[in-house]
């Protein structure tokens, strides 16, 4: 694979956070650790911010759904979507781009720069096979 | 801590109510609980207002709600303030309303819960609603409280053996309750014939977050609900002789993750149960003493999920209490008797007080011919917030005063 990041192209990534005091992953980043109550500090001002883990690759679908009623700022007829755990044990939601879905099935977690219905860009999972 | 009841209940009926203001439908409730509480001419004995509303300021670009209304009801100096806690927001202005006479800190309460979605398109209603959803990991997608609701539904089907035709008699039974009741925003019959059995059913009943299709989500309803509550304590109490005052008996609220996929099994709804044992301990009562309930089914499925976390049915169980009618009007445990949020309607800043508006109808037998409960004598509510991280469960009692 080509690294552009030396042309200030950035890969897409969504990534997981590793309490810093006990090792516990996190996604989504929360500001408390469930595990030991160690703080995380966005600005790494008062605390230290938490270590990233790039999360992508094979998975499991625990649960989908193909949506026909889809918010204002989609156009499409109908979405997919699903919830998946990866082999460290975090979960996460996503879109779901398999033709014929079945809960317990591998997929493959890509990261895509997607929009939101408000077309705003975002690093997002997409859920292949 | 002192002993609450409510004295007074208004409702407006559910529907398509964009035509009008917010603080006016709010108002219109409320009005109807001041009458019948009896102090149409007292109203200034009311010192506190609790007004539930998920999205004045984004739907209706309307704030400082709370204010609004006191000062249209010729309310003033009352104290009031607005609850938003998303689709719980009723439950929980009438927990606070609860928790403000309770602690001594007034004697007397108006809750009034009132919500105007129709007033932007249903993609934007649906856009509005899943703004409560995780901003990053959730609602970026495109997901939506339905699509949680479509997966939830398909773990429950597989993991239990649940049918479609299982999902498809739960809204059958409650447009059989909604029907009768003049307050719910659809009241067409519906049988299980023409929404399932059918071969052309999946004409009318199409699929919306598979396997949930349009029978099995609640519509996009405006309305508003009003309670008038005083301690049972209280001289003021002497106002409010025109109707049998119905008690308080149990509130209890809980939260669980806010991101769904974080819940170690996603089919357990956590606050759910909690919420209902903190209830069920304040009232000293179980499960089995409740006689009707008034459980959140925005998805039909979450009636029968929220019926077994409450301890009404064991797990995976509640599938055998639809298909033998035991939740229905004449059943064992009778659920939904408005109509549940299916039939109803779902203005959700409305909702979780309608449903106590609809427990105390019953408790007073005051219910329309064909949906009055047997002899009732507690009655559950359960207002569930964002997929189950925010979930207020209120018990109300026949009472003594």
């Amino acid at each position: 694979m080509i690294d552009f990041s030396a042309y200030g192209v950035q890969t897409p990534v969504v990534n997981a956070v590793k309490c810093p005091s006990c090792g516990k992953l996190f996604y989504p980043a929360p500001m408390i650790c469930s595990g030991c109550g160690e703080r995380r500090d966005p600005s790494g001002i008062i605390f230290k911010d938490w270590e990233t883990v790039s999360l992508s690759g094979e998975c499991t679908l625990l649960a989908w759904t193909r949506v026909y009623a889809l918010p204002e700022g989609y156009e499409m007829q109908y979405l997919l979507f699903g919830i998946v755990e990866f082999p460290n044990g975090l979960r996460a939601s996503g879109r779901l781009n398999v033709d014929q879905p079945v809960t317990g099935m591998k997929v493959n977690a890509e990261v895509e720069v997607m929009e939101n219905s408000k077309g705003k860009e975002f690093d997002g999972f997409v859920f292949g096979s | 801590m002192r002993k609450v009841s409510i004295v007074g209940i208004g409702h407006t009926v559910f529907g398509n109510l964009s035509e009008f203001d917010l603080v006016d439908v709010m108002g219109f409730a409320s009005g109807n609980a001041l009458d019948d509480a009896g102090i149409r001419d007292n109203r200034k004995i009311v010192e506190q207002v609790f007004v539930a509303n998920m999205g004045g300021g984004i739907l209706n670009h309307q704030t400082g709600i709370a204010s609004s209304l006191v000062s249209r009801m010729d309310m003033e100096p009352a104290m009031a303030e607005l609850i938003e806690n998303g689709p719980a927001s009723g439950a929980s202005a009438v927990k606070m309303g609860y928790m403000a006479i309770a602690s001594g800190l007034v004697d007397v309460v108006m809750v009034t819960g009132g919500e105007l979605m129709r007033t932007v398109t249903g993609w934007e209603g649906t856009d509005f609603v899943a703004s409560l959803l995780h901003s990053e990991a959730e609602y970026n997608y495109g997901l939506t409280l339905p699509a949680y609701g479509g997966m939830f539904t398909r773990m429950y089907m597989e993991r239990y053996g649940l049918t479609e035709r299982d999902l498809g008699l739960v809204a059958v039974k409650d447009h059989q309750n909604g029907e009768k009741n003049p307050f719910a925003h659809v009241r067409v019959p519906c049988t299980i014939d023409a929404i399932h059995d059918n071969e052309n059913a999946h004409v009318i009943n199409n699929y919306i977050a598979e396997p949930l299709r349009m029978y099995g989500m609640c519509p996009v309803s405006d309305g508003a609900a009003s309670l008038i509550l005083c301690a049972n304590d209280s001289p003021k109490m002497k106002y409010f002789t025109k109707q049998k005052p119905i008690l308080i008996s149990g509130v209890g609220s809980a939260t669980d993750t806010h991101c769904v996929h974080n819940r170690k099994d996603p089919l357990i709804l956590d606050a759910v149960r909690l919420a209902a044992e903190k209830a069920y301990k304040m009232a000293e009562l179980k499960p089995d003493d409740i006689s009707f309930a008034e459980l959140h089914d925005a998805f039909v499925i979450l009636e029968l999920a929220i019926s077994e976390e409450v301890g009404f049915f064991e797990r995976g169980k509640a599938g055998d209490a639809i298909r033998n009618g035991v939740t229905a009007i004449n059943g064992a445990k009778p659920i939904n008797t408005s109509g549940g949020l299916k039939s109803k309607g779902h203005p959700v800043g409305a909702t979780g007080v309608s449903q106590v508006f609809e427990l105390v109808k019953q408790l007073r037998e005051q219910g329309e011919e064909g949906r009055q409960v047997k002899d009732p004598k507690h009655g559950m509510a359960v207002n569930f917030g964002g997929f189950g991280n925010n979930v207020v469960a209120i018990i109300c009692s026949k009472g003594e005063v």
